[in-house]
This record gives structure tokens, C-alpha cells and sequence, in this order.
């Protein structure tokens, strides 16, 4: 399983805030898992490819080309509003 | 020296908090920033329709650690004492309370200084996002220019540092 979340506008555009898929080995790295969400979703595919979406793998930030394992929950972060 | 971090539903009494802080051995300084949320948007033009709700959502575990690691790098910056930092979450109305920054010192130059240095990067580190809500409908929130110069001037190299010594 690959836990995945979509934070603040990205949960709009990709119609839930969070789900649950079953690890593949072709999901080598966090990229590879981002085109696959968004191979049927044109917006979301512009959404997450915009340059200031980072990417946290259990809760650390990582570069997108980080591996992926059986478990990681992942989660894709717009720009923060808070404070 | 104590780090109090509260990422929370519940509104705070600030009051409680201040006499908290008031409380530790050694303090001569205590400054404290309440954030409240406005009924207008920066930078949205005039006439703009007023905001009437406030969506803040945050992402549970990570959110309390990187407010964590902002505080501790506030504590390698400046001698500090105690600090505050409560967040609320879920929704909120023009007027609520929706943070506190509150930090003791020695003195109040770096209880000041601390102060302000925590609000610029929770506005810009910490995995917090607003939602607003007006006649108009709903729209998130993006971080401004503003917010960013702001934390940026932290940054090394700019000699701001200084002030809190």
C-alpha cells in the first residue's frame, strides 16, 4: 500500500484529500508515482508539475526522484497559507 | 527553558498563556503576537466580496515538527526562555483567534526579535493552508510576496542577526 495525500488546492483539483493505492514495483521514485495519479487527470497533472509543489515521503521533504517503498506515505504540498 | 506546541480546533485564552510564560525564572521580557483572522484578503481588489469563513488545514504530525524545528532554530539565534506557539485549525470567522507566538527572555530585544522570526517562517515553512470563504465562494489562499521577503530576511548573509544579540 502507498498512502497518499493531496494538501490545500491540490485536494480540489484531484477530487479527494486522501487515498490509498497498492504498491507497484514500476512506482520506482516519487515521480514516477505523480504521473500515474495524474495520467488521467490533465489538471492535476498541470497542478502537480508546477514548480513550487514540493513532495513529503513520511513526512520528510524529498526530491522527487527519492525511491519509494511498500508503506511510504506520501504527500503532495502547495505553497503554505498559515499563520 | 520549555517549547509549548499546540496545533489545535480549540481557541486559546491569552491571558493563561502570557501568565504561563510570566511565570519562568529569569524572565524580564515577554512578547506575544495573536494572529486574528481579517474579513479581507491582501491584495484582492476593492469590493472585494468580505471573507465570512476561514478553512485552515494542516498536516498532522508534520506540522508540529516543523514548527518544532523553527522554534529550535529561533532558540540557536537568540537567548531565550519559554515559548508558545499554538496554531488553530478547522474553521474559523473574521475576528477569531488563529495564532499565538509567544516568547520570554532575559530581555526584550531578542524576545522581539524571536517573536517575529517564528511568525515569518510559520507563515512560510509550516505545512499550514487557508481557505477562504465569501459570497463569491471559496478560494485557497496563496502565500504572498509580502510573507516571503519577510522570511527571507532571516536568511544569512543579511546581518539581521545581530539585532537580537
Amino acid at each position: 500500500m502507498l498512502k497518499i495525500w493531496f494538501f490545500g488546492r491540490l485536494g480540489d483539483v484531484a477530487g479527494c484529500e486522501r487515498f490509498e493505492i497498492p504498491f507497484d514495483r514500476c512506482l520506482v521514485t516519487v515521480a514516477c508515482l505523480r504521473d500515474h495519479l495524474c495520467c488521467d487527470n490533465e489538471a492535476l497533472a498541470k497542478a502537480l508539475n508546477e514548480p513550487q509543489i514540493m513532495v513529503a515521503v513520511n513526512q520528510q521533504l524529498v526530491d522527487w526522484d527519492s525511491n519509494l517503498q511498500q508503506g511510504d506515505e506520501i504527500a503532495f504540498l502547495p505553497p503554505v497559507s498559515g499563520g | 527553558m520549555a517549547d509549548d506546541i499546540r496545533i489545535q480546533r480549540e481557541d486559546f485564552i491569552l491571558q493563561a498563556e502570557y501568565d504561563r510564560l510570566r511565570g519562568g525564572g529569569g524572565v524580564g521580557a515577554v512578547v506575544a503576537f495573536t494572529g486574528l483572522v481579517r474579513d479581507f484578503d491582501r491584495g484582492e481588489e476593492r469590493g472585494a466580496d468580505p471573507v465570512q469563513t476561514l478553512h485552515l488545514q494542516h498536516y498532522p504530525g508534520m506540522t508540529e515538527r516543523l514548527v518544532a524545528e523553527i522554534v529550535a532554530e529561533a532558540r540557536g539565534r537568540w537567548p531565550i526562555a519559554d515559548v508558545t506557539v499554538i496554531h488553530r485549525v478547522g474553521e474559523l470567522r473574521p475576528g477569531d483567534q488563529i495564532v499565538l507566538v509567544a516568547v520570554s527572555a532575559a530581555h526584550r530585544k531578542e524576545a522581539f526579535a524571536a517573536a517575529e522570526f517564528l511568525m515569518d517562517y510559520l507563515k512560510t515553512r509550516a505545512t499550514l493552508w487557508k481557505k477562504t470563504g465569501a459570497a463569491g465562494g471559496e478560494r485557497w489562499v496563496d502565500m504572498n510576496a509580502a510573507d516571503r521577503s519577510a522570511a527571507e530576511r532571516w536568511q544569512p548573509g543579511d546581518g539581521r542577526e545581530s539585532a537580537g544579540g
